[in-house]
């Protein structure tokens, strides 16, 4: 059964579009038949973070109104043909597309997918809705800041009360040194007050934005950077693997000690 | 910066002395910090039924729409109600055997057929079988019979009578709920809630009566928001953002606590004060051994 999930946070900014690019090529790398859906219509980013955006012809909207079929509207990655892209127009806004629709192209790639991974903008209004409204499950995406939580707290009530069951928790840009020195919250300390499971915790990492500004999303590099392991050791949790959560705690040494010995075997 | 588990954040800590002590047992602890009457919002009055609930009747439950004031407020107030409905029916609002039938009390509030449809999908969603509506609206009868459900048309006089909540009404019956009450989330009920679960920063509870969370209570609570001052709120872990009971307002202190121990807030002197539990229960204790003067004598040697 093809599993649909939407990458939300309420708050602006925490990564969405970046776990969704990353997480989608993760999942393509493990042979996963994976679409990514944009459904941030006004302000779509998803496309660049790919490196997709000169190869988009025809978009959700178009699809909609009955111009081009949802396969073909699909933009194929060259790097990992199992990945696709169904983009979000740039010209219009939130209101452009009804909960409806939006159920009505998922619908169109569920049978040809293992993996819908729909990016939700900020927000918990129109565009919210729209993106929630064809989900089965949800990755709810926070950093660790007091309001960036509030905003995650609010968003899993509302998926509960849309009937999204399924919620998993998605921690990005921990920084493990001022967590230790008490500055920053701590993954114990979201977890306290969310109470969802945990499905993975990213750290802060300046090559984040570097790949985001190539168009390759880290999962991609050769030689793994932490945030890459991070995001494909999620990957595989999706994909039902049990894999230990890295050890962000350790001290900076330890832990790129580690990760030579882990890289030279 | 936000503590860790060793540390945890703090509230009423500084209002309840060391355990140890117990003679401080005997006098109220110190009152916690009051919001200063400046930065006090007026306090608007608010009306605990302002939102939909369900009662129960020997075979069947009510459900009672909030009063028709801001009833035609348009489509977003509707949505906001039907969600904030469906929070509590998830929630475990669960006295009901399935397949319990219910009439809706519509009163004077205007309903169209997709209306109507909606309530039916949430309430069949927990088992429920919406049967008929009462309704003092011509308009709603009408839709409501088209739908293909039992009317009850009454006189507009009958429902205008409930409007303003008659004093010395009884509290309506306690809303027992087991789920985490998120950042967003606000409970509002004329009688006594129950929360088996966290209240998290964000969340607001008003109550009519008593307030008990078993579990964290990190967002606001309102206890006896009808005025009376003899109401508490329970909570096994009390770091909340903000207190009121009746007409008195109280912020958490800041600074760390070091407990984790149930505690009462209740209103002794004009403020709001801060109990352990156990010491809250003994005081209670003792004012009723004091009144029972017979019962006092008989334990003198
Ligand atoms: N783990 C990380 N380390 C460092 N920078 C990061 C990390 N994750 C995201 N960022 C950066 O944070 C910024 C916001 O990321 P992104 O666009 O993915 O957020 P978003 O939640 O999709 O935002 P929006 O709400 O606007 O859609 C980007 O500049 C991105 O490069
Ligand atoms: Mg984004």
């Amino acid at each position: 059964m093809t599993r649909i999930i939407v990458m939300t946070s309420g708050k602006g900014g925490v990564g969405k579009s970046t776990c969704t690019a990353n997480l989608g090529m993760a999942l393509a790398q493990r042979n996963q038949r994976v679409a990514v859906v944009d459904a941030d219509f006004g302000l779509r980013n998803l496309d660049l973070l790919l490196g997709l955006e000169n190869r988009i012809v025809y978009t959700a909207l178009d699809v909609l109104a009955g111009d081009c079929s949802v396969e073909k509207a699909l933009v194929k990655d060259k790097r990992q043909p199992t990945l696709g892209l169904l983009a979000a127009a740039q010209n219009r806004n939130k209101e452009a597309i009804t909960p409806e629709q939006m159920k009505e192209l998922v619908a169109g790639l569920a049978p040809s997918h293992d993996f819908i991974l729909i990016d939700c903008p900020a927000g918990i209004e129109m565009g919210f809705q729209n993106a929630i409204a064809p989900a089965k499950e949800a990755i709810v995406v926070t950093t660790p800041e007091i309001s960036a939580v509030r905003d995650a707290d609010r968003v899993i009530g509302l998926l509960e009360a849309n009937d999204v069951k399924f919620t998993k928790l998605l921690i990005n840009r921990i920084k493990p040194k001022m967590v230790q020195e008490d500055q920053m919250m701590s993954v114990r300390d979201v977890l306290d007050i969310l109470a969802v499971p945990l499905l993975g915790v990213v750290p802060d990492d300046e090559r984040v934005i570097v790949a985001s500004n190539r168009g390759e999303p880290l999962v991609l590099d050769k030689q793994l950077s932490l945030a890459g392991v991070a995001f494909n050791n999620i990957a595989r949790r999706l994909v039902g693997e049990e894999v230990p959560l890295i050890d962000l705690n350790a001290t900076h040494d330890d832990l790129f000690s580690r990760l030579r010995r882990f890289f030279r075997g | 910066m936000v503590p860790d588990d060793s540390a945890p954040a703090a509230i009423a800590a500084a209002a309840v002395p060391n355990p140890a002590a117990t003679e401080a047992l005997a006098a109220d602890p110190p009152p916690i910090t009051p919001v200063p009457a400046q930065a006090r919002a007026p306090a608007p009055p608010i009306d605990p039924r302002t939102q939909l609930r369900l009662r129960g009747e020997t075979d069947h439950l009510v459900l009672l729409m909030p009063n028709g004031s801001e009833a035609e407020a348009g489509a977003l107030a509707w949505g906001e109600l039907l969600q904030q409905f469906k929070q509590r029916l998830n929630g475990g609002e669960r006295c009901w055997q399935p397949h319990t039938v219910v009439h809706l009390a519509a009163r004077d509030r205007l309903l169209d057929a997709r209306q109507l449809q909606s309530l039916e999908e949430l309430l069949s969603a927990a088992q429920l079988t919406l049967k008929r509506v009462i309704t003092s609206r011509r308009q709603t009868a009408i839709a409501a019979v088209t739908a293909g459900y039992s009317v009850d048309q009454l006189a507009a006089e009958d429902t205008l009578v409930q409007s303003p909540p008659p004093p010395g009404q009884p509290l309506a019956e306690p809303l027992y709920l087991q789920t985490t009450v998120r950042s967003g989330t606000e409970i509002r009920h004329p009688g006594t809630i129950i929360v088996l679960g966290d209240a998290n920063p964000g969340s607001s509870l008003v109550s009519e009566g008593d307030i008990l969370v078993w579990g964290r209570l990190r967002g606001t609570a309102h206890a006896g928001s009808g005025g009376d001052r003899s109401r508490c709120i329970m909570a096994l872990q009390m770091h909340p953002t903000q207190l009121r009971l009746a007409d008195l307002v109280a912020r958490a202190p800041d600074g760390p606590t070091s407990q984790y121990l149930p505690e009462v807030a209740y209103v002794g002197d004009n403020a709001i004060r801060i109990a352990q539990a156990q010491a809250f229960a003994r005081q209670n204790f003792d004012a009723t051994l004091g009144q029972g003067a017979q019962l006092t004598d008989a334990f003198k040697v």
